[in-house]
């Protein structure tokens, strides 16, 4: 059976969930008290995963820890056409590599901020935010002249990548943590995209699209 | 406080970074505003918050030519800014008085210009409006107007270039620009990034300089519109407006049925009104008639309406079908609603007969638009028969025709329609008085409740009795009439000087439905149902009466 050490407020572990969606596969939750019981932290869950955090995912006894990494995981094996993680496309991989490394300087900005304000974590908010912006002002950036020359997704194909899975909830959620996504209105637009990808699936803080127009 | 600015027409946003059916979020001068194009190409500009608990409409969800709010669901349309429905009152209309307030929009230049009471025209840019007008990325600026401008006064301009700077708030402000390429002079591309990379620059330079000076805000609050006791602006039309509307289009659209569309005169767009809603058409001769609206939601720029020849009436068909020709000018009532249609049913299911199609097309796009589960049945002699084709066509699978049945065979087809009644299912059915009175049979047989059945009929006739005479009194004004017989309560209401709104005045339609606080009444119409007449708690002034000497009424 496949499980997802999972909490349901936590925007990384939302991607795991999002992806299996998207792909159809089946999957049990393992719920972890990660606020307020910091269940993460307990030696108990170190035998899940040593570095204490969240999420996990455990494919029929196949342990693999951090979202990014699971998404990776996820894709290469159960997506057949190879278009979520294109390791038939030697540059569009490694596009989808860049993306991903810059959606864990999201993650450790824009979540942190989030983190920071709804949690109490102790990170350095004005910081972390102007991070953030920074990162969303080149990701809006980009997302507009893709745009003008018909791409719809952060890499350069016609279809979505896990680099979009992986960005999606920290630029969704980036309000609570107290940045606006009002400068970054092509950031708001590929969101809706996003959530128009069939099987989506929400969480708290994120809420499903128009449909879009026949 | 006045601001001059305010009646400047301002550019908010490239039309082509405004998709259709996505909210975009915008702010002038202080207003925060949600931009969202419909389904019919229209531009809405609108101030950024629900009527109802003031959450941002950006957030929202747009059905086409709605938006809705994501907080309680509220509905408002296209153009209009009206509310059409609140699903916490799934069976009110909503008040004509509930209105977001909008703003002139206009597109030109590739850009979408409003403004919060803008003057006169959209600048006249001497410039060529088409393909060969590059827009260029839009770019936020965390600084103010005023030193956005004096930045800009750096760049090197050439005349076919042109920027525009839309200020926000105190703090912030937006540079659109545009870029004539008639003559081909560059590659699209490169002018797109070059003068991005421009604006870069400029922005650093710009924000850098702002964030090295303290904040002043002064006279333009940093956001004006967040107060939620501000009172929505009051609407265009109020419920006793009549309105002058152009025939723009007559056209046979099914044997003895023609289509006659209405364009507004003097406003932009028409009045707001809900699914299953009509209007009075005045003819010249002084009398009203009657027709339900067959738009779609939010559709506002002309209405469409269905007329049945039909040769034993007063001569309103007929002049409508011989005389009135397209070009020529008409009164028209406001719509009113007393079919309104539920949007939370299970399961919808519309039954029209012949002309009776008309109301329940408005209810079908409705519902169509929201992917609700719905059915339109449609009788009629032949398929020669069947109006309004080029709206039954968009319906798909939910649209089915059921042609040249007799009596027995359509009360048949009904049954089965109808079936047994699970909860929340809803039935409505518009045609001649037969197959209303046989349909209405027919679910109380099959056991649906009262509530769950709703009907429309074309027209009362039963015979009215008005012999009686008896007394009414007014809870609310205070008043004690006696209505002769002869009269009509109506009428004895109106004589003395209470004004009671009314459409068909013969107890078909609802429009002048009055409360009743004591007192048992004599119902002589078609528009209440059955448990509705036995409640005894509600009224139609103009058809029907009292058995007890007295009725006290809640006006």
């Amino acid at each position: 059976m496949r499980k997802l050490y999972d909490f349901e407020l936590s925007a990384n572990c939302y991607k795991c969930r999002l992806l299996m969606s998207i792909l159809g596969l089946d999957f049990e939750i393992v719920p972890v008290d990660f606020y307020p019981g910091f269940e993460h932290k307990t030696e108990e869950f170190k035998k899940i995963n040593p570095l204490n955090h969240i999420p996990v995912l455990d494919d029929n006894g196949y342990l693999i820890r951090d979202a990014h990494a699971i998404l990776v995981y996820l894709a290469t094996k159960y997506d057949a056409s190879h278009t979520w993680y294109p390791i038939m496309n030697p540059e569009l991989l490694g596009e989808t590599a860049s993306w991903l490394l810059f959606a864990e300087g999201t993650t450790n900005t824009a979540s942190a901020a989030r983190l920071h304000i709804n949690l109490g974590y102790d990170f350095n908010l004005p910081v972390v935010q102007a991070g953030a912006h920074k990162l969303f002002r080149f990701l809006d950036e980009h997302l507009w002249f893709r745009s003008r020359a018909g791409i719809e997704w952060v890499c350069n194909a016609g279809h979505p990548t896990i680099a979009d899975i992986a960005l999606f909830p920290d630029v969704m959620l980036a309000e609570e943590g107290g940045i606006s996504l009002f400068e970054y209105p092509s950031l708001r637009l590929w969101t809706d995209r996003v959530k128009r990808i069939p099987n989506f699936i929400v969480m708290g803080g994120i809420f499903p699209a128009s449909p879009a127009r026949n | 406080m006045s601001d001059l600015r305010e009646l400047n027409w301002y550019p908010l946003v490239n039309s082509s970074d405004l998709p259709y059916r996505h909210p975009y979020r915008s702010k002038l001068l202080g207003h925060e505003l949600v931009i969202w194009r419909a389904d019919d190409g229209f531009v809405n500009v609108w101030l950024d918050r629900c009527l109802h608990r003031g959450m941002r409409l950006s957030r929202g969800l747009i059905n086409g030519n709605e938006i809705k709010c994501q907080y309680h669901g509220w509905h408002y349309s296209n153009r209009s800014g009206g509310c059409t429905y609140i699903p916490a009152h799934p069976i009110d209309s909503p008040a004509q008085t509930l209105s977001c307030e909008t703003f002139k929009s206009i597109e030109k230049y590739g850009l979408v210009w409003s403004g919060i009471s803008p003057r006169g025209l959209v600048p006249d840019l001497s410039i060529e409006s088409g393909e060969s007008i590059v827009n260029l990325r839009s770019m936020f600026m965390r600084a103010p107007a005023s030193d956005t401008t004096s930045a800009l006064m750096e760049y090197e301009f050439s005349p076919k270039l042109k920027f525009f700077v839309q200020p926000l708030d105190e703090l912030t402000s937006i540079v659109h620009g545009l870029v004539d390429n008639s003559q081909n002079s560059g590659d699209v591309e490169d002018i797109l990034h070059y003068h991005n990379d421009q604006l870069v620059k400029i922005r650093t330079k710009v924000e850098f300089s702002a964030l090295a000076r303290p904040v002043r805000v002064n006279g333009l609050a940093n956001t004006k519109t967040s107060d939620p006791t501000t009172k929505p602006a009051s609407p265009q039309f109020s419920q006793s407006s009549r309105l002058k509307v152009k025939v723009s289009r007559k056209w046979i659209t099914a044997t003895d049925i023609v289509g006659v569309e209405l364009s507004p005169i003097d406003f932009e767009s028409l009045p707001t009104f809900l699914p299953g809603a009509h209007i009075d058409l005045v003819l010249p001769n002084g009398l009203a008639r009657q027709y339900s609206l067959t738009n779609g939601p939010g559709e506002l720029g002309t209405y469409r309406i269905g007329i049945k020849r039909e040769p034993q009436s007063s001569g309103g068909s007929l002049f409508i079908h011989d005389v009135l020709d397209e070009g020529d000018v008409v009164e028209i009532s406001m719509p009113r609603n007393n079919f309104p249609l539920r949007q939370d049913s299970s399961r919808t299911i519309l039954i029209a007969g012949g002309i009776g199609v008309t109301p329940l097309l408005a209810m079908s796009q409705v519902l169509a638009k929201q992917n609700l589960h719905y059915e339109l049945h449609y009788f009629a002699q032949s398929h020669e028969h069947l109006a309004f084709g080029e709206i039954t066509a968009t319906l798909e699978n939910n649209f089915i025709s059921h042609l040249g049945l007799s009596p027995m065979e359509t009360m048949q087809t009904i049954r089965s329609v109808l079936g047994a009644h699970n909860t929340s299912e809803n039935v409505y059915i518009c045609g001649p008085k037969p197959m209303l009175d046989g349909a209405r049979d027919i679910a109380q047989s099959l056991e649906w409740p009262d509530n769950s059945v709703h009907f429309e009929y074309f027209k009362n006739s039963n015979v009215i009795h008005s012999d009686s005479s008896f007394i009414v009194d007014l809870a609310r004004s205070a008043l004690s009439l006696t209505v002769e017989s002869g009269q009509t309560i109506l009428q004895t209401l109106r004589n003395n000087g209470v004004a009671v709104p009314s459409s068909c005045e013969q107890g078909a339609c609802g429009t002048c439905l009055v409360r009743v606080l004591e007192g048992t009444p004599d119902h002589q119409d078609v528009y209440l149902n059955e448990s509705e007449r036995q409640r005894g708690d509600q009224i139609l002034t103009c058809v029907s009466r009292a058995l007890s000497e007295k009725l006290t009424l809640d006006i």
